[in-house]
């Protein structure tokens, strides 16, 4: 469809422009940008762009004629042919019914358009309404005032009729060269009064979220975090080698030691000794594995052993002198005892001394003050499948049950056994728990 | 080595690149026949003539405009600008024109011109002769700024700056004119963009421009007396400024003041403690101090003149407090 090129408004008190030269010629493909023609006004010549694709049309105004702003000097059309769509000459306004189809519904008149007010102005917010739709105007009654990034000024009518439509609503922002009101001659039976159209171009795309500034800075590992009192006042220097060193500031502060704290207090923290937090590479620091075998071949193992007329221990019992044998291989202990600490939703505590050295069906309880080799927690018949609490005393195998799998996970320290044996250990366990006959053997 | 006034070590430095240089001229106020500001400039007239010393009207906009003219078709000019609060004379052709031509021009234009001035308050010369405003030219893109803090960076920098192929200014404090110290008597240049580590320590970093060298040098003095060991630091040109080592030496020390007689809000102590904090965050124990000139004119009364400057004793006392732990503001 044809679009009109207007006569822009390119300085504040301008009236008309005067077209020097045409860039582009009747006929000639445009696109989008390209200069179209050169306007002198009172201050500067400058040129005007192409605001669509397409081809220059219609031209009705040639180099040297003045022409009032906001009138059409031409059309933009989709093919090289004059659209014949306009009975305007230069000084007439431009016409509504040039317009798309969906203005169709529009009262003829001629278009007040959102004027240029400045060099780099794309758009004009419409501050206010100054007349009511089907108001009677002249020429030079302000209309609407409109604000730019510079300033807020009054545009007037420019034709004198009777307001037949707004098209749009004070606070919207309106493309430069767009129609914002029509003026017509006779008074119009039903003006016209609706928001301006949201042109694409104009819907700015949702603006991603930004990602949370990330709170690691680059020079130095993050702060310590400050304790559910408030934030410790503390230097950055403190700070930082507080973290690098593992030492946490709030101990400092529940030990009421005054703040701010600076790099002389980390003495007075180090000096507080023991119960430091514990950091990676550290003797104490917590670390955890996990696998996931089948149920079924402990379940059926179970059966076989019920079956074959024994008194079978519980299912635990046997997952008990499975991991035990497990912890003798990978440790290498020999004949040594290793004592089972054995906790679970369903059983008592239970303390085994050694269940792998004794037969399955005869489990002997340790006594109570041995200290255990490994804790089993038993939490298959319940929804957790896997837990680190405060770090335990020993080895910690929890057992939960994930559908038909069982969920294994052994929570250790360095202190304890070393990674590679705590890899042994689970890979042998998960291995008899897969077929249990291997234990018996 | 000898020992030279400043006043004689800026001399020799103009002298030696007039001799080397014969498209190098000096131009300003009473730098000729009529006797010479601070007697800085005594003897060349009488060595290169009036064709190469020129006296200008007292006309600041109008003789600096012909310097940068003449530098901008193949001379070398260093203008002399009597007190340094006349630069607000010559601000246009300056920062507008000096520091511009050769970023606009894509480096096609250069301008070599030297614009030597001065600084310091405690002269009794009241708000309109007292002024430190070296701040507002190291505001301006294009221009170098070099402040000497004795006779000895005072030649080497100002033969930079004559050999420097766009403008430099250079404060000289007036009140350091007589001052003495050793001159090497062979030619020696000091590169911009090089801080001179004065006296070394572990505890607190003191940064000082110009005569506030002197002022960091004698609190670090009355410091060590205390057991605090106090490293001193002279950037000796603030555009280009030395950030590594006031870097490195704050990443040591953990803590700083920095010290200069301009005023101290938005100046040069704010912009040099700005990038310490931006730089060198996990690395310091205390926020780094400014210490710069009371926000007030000049006073001509000589009693408060003299409190309106940074004291040895003033730092002294602020770095008691940063190494005490007793300047963060907690609240």
């Amino acid at each position: 469809m044809p679009h009109e090129v207007i006569m822009p408004a390119l300085g504040m008190a301008q009236d008309t422009g005067r077209i020097v030269s045409w860039l582009k010629q009747p006929g000639e493909a445009v696109a989008s940008g390209d200069a179209l023609f050169e306007v002198e006004t009172d201050k500067a010549t400058m040129e005007v762009e192409a605001a669509h694709d397409g081809y220059l049309t219609d031209v009705r105004a040639g180099a040297g004629e003045d022409v009032p702003v906001g009138n059409a000097v031409a059309m933009i059309s989709d093919t090289p042919e004059d659209s014949g769509m306009t009975g305007n000459n230069a000084g007439a306004g431009a016409d509504a019914t040039n317009d798309p189809p969906d203005d169709a519904a529009l009262p003829e008149g001629r278009e007040v358009i959102m004027p240029a007010l400045g060099m780099s102005q794309d758009s004009g917010t419409i501050v206010a309404w100054l007349v009511e739709a089907g108001a009677q105007v002249a020429a030079d009654d302000p209309l609407f005032e409109v604000e730019t990034d510079k300033s807020t000024v009054e545009v007037p009518a420019g034709h004198a009729g009777h307001v037949a439509a707004l098209l749009a609503e004070a606070g919207e922002e309106v493309a430069v060269g767009a129609a914002v009101a029509v003026i017509s001659a006779e008074k119009p039976a039903a003006p016209v009064q609706r928001k301006a159209r949201a042109a694409p171009a104009e819907t700015a795309p949702a603006k991603p979220a930004r990602p949370a500034p990330s709170s690691v800075p680059k020079d130095g590992p993050a702060p310590v975090a400050p304790t559910a009192g408030g934030r410790i006042l503390a230097s950055p220097k403190a700070r930082r080698l507080a973290a690098e060193q593992g030492l946490d500031l709030a101990r400092l502060a529940e030990a009421g030691h005054p703040q701010p704290y600076h790099v002389k207090d980390l003495e007075v923290l180090r000096g507080m000794g023991q119960t430091r937090a514990a950091t990676p590479g550290t003797d104490d620091f917590p670390m955890q594995i996990t696998a996931r075998v089948p149920a079924t071949p402990g379940a059926e193992f179970h059966a076989w052993i019920s079956a074959e007329g024994a008194t079978a221990p519980p299912v635990p019992v046997l997952w008990a002198a499975f991991a035990c044998g497990a912890l003798r291989r990978a440790r290498d202990a020999g004949n040594a005892s290793l004592t089972v600490a054995l906790t679970g939703v369903a059983s008592p505590a239970r303390k085994l001394a050694d269940p792998d050295l004794h037969r399955l069906t005869q489990q002997v309880e340790a006594e109570e003050t041995t200290g255990p080799a490994l804790i089993l927690r038993d939490f298959s018949d319940s929804a957790i499948t896997g837990m680190r609490l405060s770090t335990p005393s020993a080895p910690a195998v929890t057992m939960g049950r994930e559908g038909d799998d069982l969920i294994v996970t052994l929570d250790f320290t360095a202190a304890q056994i070393d990674e590679d044996q705590a890899l042994a250990f689970i890979t042998d366990f998960t291995a008899r728990l897969s077929d249990p006959l291997r234990h018996l053997l | 080595m000898r020992e030279i006034t400043l006043s004689k070590a800026v001399n020799e430095a103009i002298a030696e690149e007039m001799r080397r240089d014969p498209t190098t001229f000096l131009i300003g106020e009473d730098v000729a026949e009529a006797g010479t500001p601070f007697k800085v400039l005594s003897g060349l007239v009488e060595e290169f003539g009036t064709e190469r010393v020129i006296d200008t009207p007292i006309a600041e906009p109008g003789f600096m405009g012909i310097a940068v003219g003449a530098a901008l078709t193949g001379s070398r000019p260093i203008v002399d600008l009597m007190f340094g609060d006349f630069i607000f004379l010559i601000m246009d052709q300056l920062c507008n024109q000096a520091a511009k031509a050769c970023y606009m021009s894509g480096g096609k234009l250069n301008v070599p011109l030297v614009l030597r001035t001065n600084l310091g308050a405690t002269r009794r010369s009241a708000a309109q002769h007292s002024q430190s405003l070296h701040a507002l030219v190291a505001h301006i893109p294009g221009l170098k700024v070099a402040l000497p803090s004795s006779a000895y960076e005072a030649k080497g920098l100002m033969k930079t700056a004559i050999r420097d192929n766009n403008p430099v200014v250079i404060f000289e404090d007036k009140l350091m004119y007589q001052e003495k110290a050793l001159v090497p008597e062979e030619e020696f240049l000091i590169p911009f963009g090089e801080a001179n580590v004065k006296r070394e320590g572990t505890d607190i970093t003191l940064i000082g421009t110009s005569s506030m060298v002197q002022v960091a040098e004698a609190a670090a003095e009355q410091l060590a007396s205390e057991g605090i060991s106090a490293e001193v630091i002279d950037p000796r040109t603030i555009v280009p400024l030395d950030e590594a080592t006031l870097l490195e030496s704050v990443r040591k020390t953990s803590r700083a003041i920095v010290i200069d007689e301009g005023h101290q809000s938005f100046g040069t102590t704010a912009e040099i403690a700005s990038r310490l904090n931006e730089k060198a965050f996990y690395h310091l124990d205390a926020p780094v101090l400014r210490m710069g000139a009371m926000d007030v004119p000049v006073p001509f009364s000589p009693a408060l003149e003299d409190i309106t400057v940074p004291t040895a004793e003033g730092v002294a006392d602020n770095a008691r407090k940063l190494c005490a732990g007793e300047m963060i503001h907690a609240a």
